[in-house]
């Protein structure tokens, strides 16, 4: 038994092993490649993304103009403009339909009273 | 305004300070491409899911690397990173249901510079230690790991593990105490 073992200390330097046996590992060369690759792809996406969003806003607007669907608002607000201008231009014709009529019967009372 | 706690993707910054931030996760990567690749393989225990696992931890760090870099307030994110690659062992473990079968490609250790006579009785010695490493409880063998094949210090530990200074340093302790009374079990049954 060795003098260290006598005195009830360890034979190993488990530090100095671990220190052996846990070093470091170089990864392959084609996992950098790989994650590299990887990157690239995400920023291209990116990009690609980013102007393809700016032309589908586009595009989407011209759907949306295409679509049925959304003309019923112009078609319905024409409608009531339409009806509320034509209501407008009845009411003006009855009101000066009257003053007309007014004025009739006015001349017709003024000639019989000159008569 | 973005608060510090908002993650935003890098997809979503302008293009200039995403081009600042590519730039710096590029030296940040180039930086810690061999922790994290060692920290998986020590961790898995063969080059193909190490190469995986070291993928999609610099995936995911690179969503959040600008969040991380507002939050460290300058402290090093070695650890974080660390912690991201910890994070995903531990689901590849859930995941699989699976540890290492045949422990670090058949617990061999990688080639190291020793005289002839050494190296024989230097690599008995390196496996014995490299099986008794597995015998450890996974938080003890991380802390290991992160200790000898990544060289971090006891804090830089303790936040890649989400605990404290002192239960880390204690966690290491033990594990190099039960490290040794195994290695000493081995001599006297062998």
């Amino acid at each position: 038994m060795s003098p260290a073992e006598q005195q009830g200390e360890s034979t190993w330097d488990v530090e100095a092993l671990l220190s052996d046996a846990l070093r470091p590992i170089d990864p392959p060369e084609r996992l950098s490649g790989r994650i590299e690759d990887t990157f690239t792809a995400l920023s291209a996406a990116a990009a690609t993304e980013l102007s393809d969003w700016a032309e589908e806003l586009t595009d989407s607007e011209m759907r949306a103009l295409r679509d049925p669907r959304n003309w019923v608002r112009p078609v319905v607000a024409v409608g009531v403009g339409g009806v509320a201008t034509g209501a407008l231009v009845l009411f003006e014709l009855r009101r000066r339909g009257r003053h007309e009529a007014n004025g009739l019967k006015g001349l017709a009372s003024g000639v019989r009273d000159r008569f | 305004m973005s608060g510090p706690e908002e993650n935003v993707e890098p997809a979503q910054l302008a293009p200039a300070a995403k081009a600042e931030l590519d730039r710096a996760f590029e030296d940040f990567y180039r930086a810690h491409l061999r922790d994290v690749y060692s920290y998986a393989y020590y961790r898995v225990g063969n080059h193909h899911d190490a190469e995986d696992l070291t993928e999609q931890a610099f995936l995911q760090a690179y969503r959040h690397f600008d969040r991380a870099r507002r939050e460290s307030a300058g402290r090093p994110l070695r650890p974080w990173l660390i912690r991201i690659a910890h994070n995903l062992a531990s689901n590849y473990y859930r995941d699989r249901s699976r540890r290492p079968q045949t422990p670090l490609d058949s617990a061999d250790p990688i080639a190291t510079r020793h005289d002839t006579e050494d190296l024989v009785a230097g690599r008995e010695e390196l496996r014995q230690v490299m099986a008794n490493l597995q015998h450890l409880s996974d938080d003890r063998r991380e802390a290991l790991i992160m200790r000898f094949a990544l060289g971090m210090d006891n804090r830089e530990i303790a936040r890649a593990l989400g605990r404290s200074d002192g239960a880390t340093k204690v966690l290491i302790h033990r594990a190099i105490k039960q490290l040794q009374e195994e290695m000493e079990e081995g001599d006297e049954s062998g």
